[in-house]
């Protein structure tokens, strides 16, 4: 068993803590799981992005490591926290790709300042699903505020929303568990994860 | 993180590549650690000084720069306690003298170096690639593939020190440093020797490294490095793979992960395949049985080349003559990934790439052209995004810009663009200080921030002193080393945790080395310090020192979380008298300023949630158009 997912968006936007809890999960679960980094600075706006590769450990022969990387089409699930980010990744989706995009843009400076264009939304998603059909472009921050009050759900919202669109093979139960633990019995965590799980239920 | 501090030998955790570092020095028994931090190794020094209370024989610090970390580090080694000192790649060019010198006189306890190596520079301003020193300082150089590795080859580093008597050089390029995984912990030591319990014993005839000494150290050094290629084939290192293969891939380093993912791609299964674990020395009888059966050999690493040079000389002594690719393959540039080595190798061995891959390659030529590049850009509420732009205004970007190394580098970048060279630690004063000695007297600014000052900075102001260069010279005191996640610096004078440091008084330290004109400015008053700079322009003569001091945004922040009071206060754009002259949103660039666009209208807004509070903005609106507004919480209703 493999499953690839990569999560992407600028920094500040909790993608790397996102890829830690899924890594935690598969612990708990006694999952293989690997994984790579790309982190700018400490400072904001930069393109941040998280490889999360699981295995299953059984299959697997020590001396055989798969690598941190997600090669080329490999990705079996994209979580990206703005939509242009999720286009800048689209050398990691295949045909059969499952995309959770949060339907915010972020304006890069470049734009900012005249000298880019942002493409239009509807042209990111159409490009997107040039590739893949199964595309989830949602406004997490705008359910975020609805439900919680704070922007500060966005990224766990994304995790239940992915967790009931992909096929994440570690268990809900030791996600639940995992996300308990790294937010201190936060309810309001657990019910943004919860919430994000059932809402593609809802709108379906 | 505490679990890297438990005994539970066994246990599986999730672990960064640098936090297994550490635990592999802990299992080492470690009693003494110094670093400058420098991104990827950053976390190394954070999680050992975060640690300290855990191991009381633990001696932790972060350092004023990697020369003096070194040194440090070297001294605990001869005083019998086992030592690491760890820096980003070009920390070794800093560190390079001390450790120079340490393969001649040798050490003690074991010393071992971690390099946090960048290729791809993906967060600095080199990639330089650091293996090639060891040619001359003589050190071995262990390079983990895997998070695992990063921890067992640490361990085993401070051994191998020992048994030969050198330092050992561990080092992790980003991808490694930065990775995320789990991480199975080995048993930790009982006993400890560390602080008190080190013990200096005298020995002339190594640690005094003069003349016919140093020549014998010299012999010493070669004659320790022969002695660890001889035994290579024992230490468990370098791993043959046997493939029926008659191609021999030679691989160090996660490449070697990333090598096997491609030959795994690529429907390659009888790859013929030599793992270095230690990538220098070389030991030529296990190279030689690997290639044995081999009529070409093809080596997979990042930059230069380095294996691929040793290899090649290796050959060439031993009569072999087969050919040898690897940089003629792979570029001596950039960082290498599996979906390149896939590349490379298919195109190189006339293999079919997958469609999978193909696809995916056209998918990103033909879908995601002409998209908008995304930067780093400061923080909202950062103070050197008030200082840049005050520079900018008091210039009329009309000067020479002497650039240095912290986040106000970002001033390179738009919408700024006020930098003019980037290069090492101190080239701001430092080379602007030697121009100013050739050309006329158009106005230079050089920055300098207030870990860089101190890291490197001081010599070289003290020479534009006394050679009384005609320069301003702006200090962006930020009160931490914010760019690599907010280490103490000098001047730093809390902790978040509220541990009171001794700050350094720059204004004296200025004023001791003969500055006269020192002004110190609040950036945030962003008039006040355009006035301030505009002024130490006009006067034409000697060095004239601005302090511009505001702590790190981020910080400030999270003194406010742990801190939180009842009410709370951001800036807001009034919209009827907002003229959208976009000085706020473009010129300045806050990113909690934003632009809200409906049907042919927009308007400017400030996003709650981001704004700093910090003030800037409302004193650069020409049209007083932002206001402080207080928020009350309203608590949910819950
Ligand atoms: S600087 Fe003032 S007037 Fe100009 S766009 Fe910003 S808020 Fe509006
Ligand atoms: S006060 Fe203005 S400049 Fe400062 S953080 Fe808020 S919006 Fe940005």
């Amino acid at each position: 068993m493999r499953y690839d997912i990569l999560i992407c968006g600028i920094g500040g936007q909790g993608v790397i803590s996102l890829g830690t809890i899924l890594k935690l999960a598969a612990i708990r679960d006694g999952i293989g799981v690997v994984g790579a980094e790309r982190r700018g600075g400490a400072q904001r706006e930069g393109v941040v992005t998280t490889n999360v590769r699981y295995y299953s450990r059984n299959l697997e022969t020590h001396d055989a490591p798969i690598s941190g990387l997600i090669p080329a089409g490999g990705a079996h699930l994209l979580i990206a926290m703005e939509p242009l980010e999720a286009l800048r990744h689209i050398r990691y989706l295949n045909e059969n790709t499952t995309i959770i995009v949060n339907n915010r843009p972020l304006i890069p400076v470049h734009v900012r300042i005249g000298e880019y264009q942002y493409p239009p939304l509807n042209e990111i998603y159409s490009r997107l699903t040039h590739v893949t059909s199964f595309v989830y472009a949602i406004d997490i921050d705008a359910i975020s505020l609805n439900n919680f009050h704070s922007l500060r759900h966005v990224n766990t919202i994304a995790l239940g929303l992915a967790f009931a669109a992909g096929n994440i093979p570690v268990s809900k139960k030791a996600l639940l568990e995992t996300i308990a633990d790294q937010f201190h019995n936060s309810p309001e965590s657990i019910s943004a994860f919860e919430f994000g799980c059932h809402y593609l239920k809802n709108i379906s | 993180m505490k679990e890297l501090a438990q005994n539970h030998p066994g246990k599986i955790v999730l672990a960064m590549g640098n936090e297994a570092i550490v635990r592999g020095g802990l299992e080492a028994g470690i009693g003494y650690f110094s670093t400058y931090p420098g991104t990827p190794a950053s976390e190394i020094g954070e999680v050992y000084v975060a640690l300290k209370d855990h191991f009381p024989h633990l001696y932790a610090e972060f350092s004023i720069n990697e020369h003096v970390a070194a040194h440090g580090a070297l001294g605990a080694s001869w005083a019998g306690v086992r030592a690491m000192t760890s820096m980003k790649h070009v920390g070794m060019n800093v560190a390079a003298e001390v450790l120079h010198f340490a393969a001649y006189t040798g050490i003690n306890a074991g010393l071992v170096v971690v390099i946090g190596s960048d290729p791809g520079a993906t967060s600095s301003t080199s990639e330089q690639d650091d293996r090639w020193y060891s040619l001359h300082t003589h050190l071995p150089i262990l390079e983990p593939s895997t998070i695992q590795e990063a921890k067992e080859f640490t361990k085993l580093a401070f051994e191998l020190s020992e048994r030969y008597a050198l330092p050992v050089i561990v080092n992790a390029p980003s991808k490694l440093c930065h990775n995320i995984g789990s991480l199975q912990l080995g048993p930790l030591p009982q006993n400890f020797t560390g602080l008190r319990g080190g013990k200096f014993v005298k020995n002339p005839s190594r640690y005094i490294n003069l003349f016919g000494g140093s020549v014998a150290n010299h012999a010493k050094a070669l004659e320790q490095k022969a002695k660890l290629a001889a035994d290579i084939p024992s230490l468990s290192l370098n791993k043959i793979f046997e493939g029926t293969s008659t191609i021999g891939f030679i691989s160090s380093s996660v490449n070697f992960s990333y090598l096997k993912e491609a030959l795994d791609l690529l429907g390659i299964t009888d790859a013929h395949i030599l793992k270095m674990g230690m990538s220098h020395p070389l030991n030529a009888r296990q190279l030689m049985q690997f290639a044995e059966r081999c009529t070409r050999i093809i080596v997979v690493e990042d930059l230069e080349g380095f294996l691929e040079f040793q290899i090649k000389s290796i050959m060439y002594e031993s009569h072999i003559r087969i050919p040898i690719d690897g940089k003629n393959i792979f570029a001596p540039y950039g960082e290498l990934d599996v979906d390149i080595i896939v590349r490379a190798l298919g195109k190189t061995l006339a293999r079919e790439i997958p469609h999978r891959i193909q696809n995916a390659y056209e998918n990103e030529k033909k879908l995601a052209r002409d998209i908008p590049p995304r930067q780093g850009s400061f923080c909202a509420g950062c103070p050197h995004r008030a200082t840049a732009y005050a520079i900018v205004k008091a210039t009329n970007r009309n000067a020479i810009f002497a650039g240095d190394i912290g986040c106000y580098t970002l001033a390179c970048l738009p919408p700024f663009r006020a930098f003019d060279w980037v290069t090492c630690m101190n080239c701001g004063v430092g080379i602007g200080q030697g121009m100013r000695q050739v050309i006329g007297d158009e106005p230079m600014i050089a920055y300098v921030g207030d870990s860089t000052f101190f890291h490197s900075g001081i010599p070289g102001l003290i020479n534009a002193v006394s050679q009384n260069a005609n320069m301003v010279v702006v200090i962006l005191d930020n009160k931490c080393v914010a760019m690599t996640g907010h280490q103490p610096s000098p001047t730093t004078e809390r902790a978040l945790d509220g541990t009171r440091f001794n700050p350094v008084d720059v204004k004296s330290l200025l004023k001791s080395i003969g500055i006269r004109y020192v002004r110190t400015v609040n950036p945030f008053n962003v008039s006040a310090t355009i006035a301030s700079i505009a002024e130490a322009l006009r006067e034409r003569e000697g060095v004239r020192v601005i302090i511009s001091e505001a702590e790190c945004a981020l910080q400030t922040e999270r003194r406010k979380k742990l801190q939180p009071t009842s009410s709370e206060h951001y800036h807001q754009i009034e919209p009827s008298i907002c003229q959208k002259c976009n000085e706020c949103y473009i010129e300045f660039g806050c990113p909690a300023i934003r632009r809200f666009d409906e049907e042919n209208e927009f308007s400017y807004y400030i996003e709650e949630s981001l704004c700093t509070n910090c003030g800037a903005c409302k004193d650069i609106c020409p049209n007083s158009a932002i206001s402080m507004v207080e928020i009350v919480r309203i608590r949910s209703a819950s």
